[in-house]
C-alpha cells in the first residue's frame, strides 16, 4: 500500500523522546518534514546526533508546556505553516492521589491540560486558515486503566483526549481532524525503564507477551496521519497487544 | 478595495454565498445563518487578512444581552454600558441595536467593519 499525505509539515511535540526521534526518522521515509521540539538542550543533541545523516529533512526548536513564552516563539516559528501535529509532550506525576501535594498537582495539570488546550487553539486555528490539519495525541493504555499512583497522569490524559476529541467534533467539517492512540508498553523510554524493572510480571498480563516496539509505534502513527485513516476522526485506539482487553 | 468590500468578501469565502448578496444591513446571523464555527473561521479570517487581533467576544458581541442585563441590575442606562463594552459601535449604531432587540440577534455586517477600523485605526 502506498500511502499519501495532505500536506508535508509535522509538528512533533515532545519530539526528543525516543518515540519522537524514531517517529521523525519514518515520517522523513515518507518525504514528510518533521519540526520536532524539545525542552532541554540535551533534547536538541539527542535529536541533532539522530538525525545528523538527514540534513535539511527536518528542524528543531524549543517548546515547553511551563514556558508561556515558548508557545508564541514556536508559533512564530512556524509562520502559519503546518498540516499535521504529533503531540508526544507529557509530564509525569506520579503518586497518590490523597497523598501528592497540592503545589505538585496544580502546576501538573495547569501545564498538562491548560497549556495543552492554549497550544491546540493556536495550531487549529493555522489548520482552520488552510482548511486541512490531522492531530494525533499520543495518549496512553494508563489513561483508562490507570494502576495506583498514575491517577493524575491518567486525569491529565483524558482531559487532553478530551480536548482532542472536541477538537476533531467540531472541525471536522473544515478538514481538521484528529485522533488518540494509546500505546501500551513500549520498550523504550519511560517505558524501557519500567519493563526493566518488572519485566516478567508486566508482560505476562500482555496477550501478546511482548513489549511494542517504537518503530511499530511510530509505523502505525505516521499511518494514521496518511489520507487513508482520516475517517479515524475525534476517537481513541488503543495499541496495546490486548493488555486492556482482559482482567 | 473598501474595508466593506474586504469583509464581505472574507464572508462569501466562508459562508458560500455571493458577497454582491452581503451589504453593511446584511444580519450576519438572521440572514447568513452564521453559527458559532463560522464565527471561529470568520475570525480568523480577519485576523489574517487585517493582521489584528480578534477577539470573538468584542466582534460578535457576544456579551451584548449580558451587559445589559447587568446595566438594568445595577441601575445604570443601557446605552453608554454598551458603548463602554463595545467601543467600536457608534452611539447612533447602540440605538439601533437597542431598538432591535426584541427582533432577534442584532449583528450586522457592518458592526464586522465597525471592529476591524477600530481596530486598524
Amino acid at each position: 500500500m502506498q500511502l499519501t499525505f495532505s500536506g508535508q509539515r509535522a509538528l512533533i511535540l515532545g519530539g526528543s523522546c525516543d518515540l519522537g526521534i524514531c517517529l521523525a526518522k519514518e515520517m522523513i521515509q515518507e518525504a514528510l518534514y518533521p519540526i520536532l521540539t524539545f525542552r532541554f538542550k540535551a533534547g536538541r543533541e539527542r535529536i541533532e546526533k539522530a538525525l545528523e545523516p538527514f540534513p535539511g529533512r527536518w528542524e528543531a526548536v524549543r517548546f515547553d508546556f511551563a514556558d508561556a513564552v515558548s508557545l508564541n516563539l514556536l508559533f512564530a516559528h512556524l509562520r502559519e505553516d503546518l498540516d499535521f501535529l504529533v503531540d508526544l509532550a507529557q509530564g509525569d506525576l506520579e503518586g497518590l492521589v490523597a497523598s501528592v501535594e497540592e503545589d505538585e498537582f496544580r502546576p501538573y495539570f495547569l501545564q498538562n491540560i491548560s497549556s495543552r488546550a492554549e497550544m491546540l487553539k493556536r495550531a487549529a486555528r493555522v489548520f482552520l486558515g488552510k482548511r486541512s490539519g490531522r492531530l494525533i495525541f499520543i495518549s496512553s493504555a494508563a489513561a483508562e486503566r490507570a494502576s495506583a499512583g498514575q491517577g493524575f497522569y491518567a486525569a491529565a490524559k483524558l482531559a487532553s483526549e478530551a480536548l482532542y476529541r472536541s477538537l476533531g467534533l467540531e472541525l471536522g467539517g473544515r478538514g481538521i481532524t484528529t485522533l488518540t492512540l494509546r500505546p501500551g508498553y513500549i520498550d523504550a523510554g519511560r517505558g524501557r525503564r519500567y519493563l526493566q524493572s518488572r519485566e516478567k510480571e508486566a508482560l505476562g498480563r500482555v496477550p501478546i507477551r511482548r513489549a511494542l516496539t517504537e518503530k511499530e509505534v511510530a509505523r502505525s502513527v505516521v499511518f494514521f496521519l496518511s489520507d487513508t485513516a482520516r475517517g479515524f476522526n475525534a476517537t481513541q485506539i488503543v495499541m496495546d497487544g490486548g493488555l486492556t482487553a482482559g482482567k | 478595495m473598501g474595508l466593506l468590500e474586504k469583509i464581505s468578501g472574507v464572508l462569501a469565502d466562508i459562508l458560500d454565498v455571493e458577497a454582491s448578496d452581503i451589504e453593511a444591513e446584511t444580519y450576519l446571523i438572521r440572514d447568513l445563518n452564521v453559527e458559532s464555527i463560522d464565527m471561529l473561521e470568520i475570525a480568523v479570517s480577519l485576523n489574517a487578512a487585517f493582521n489584528i487581533k480578534v477577539s470573538e467576544n468584542d466582534i460578535f458581541l457576544r456579551n451584548l444581552r449580558p451587559y445589559l442585563i447587568e446595566a438594568e441590575d445595577k441601575g445604570q442606562a443601557q446605552a453608554p454600558c454598551l458603548v463602554e463594552k463595545f467601543p467600536f459601535l457608534t452611539p447612533d449604531r447602540v440605538q439601533e441595536i437597542l431598538a432591535d432587540l426584541d427582533s432577534g440577534p442584532v449583528l450586522k455586517v457592518k458592526d464586522l467593519a465597525g471592529f476591524v477600523a477600530y481596530q486598524t485605526r
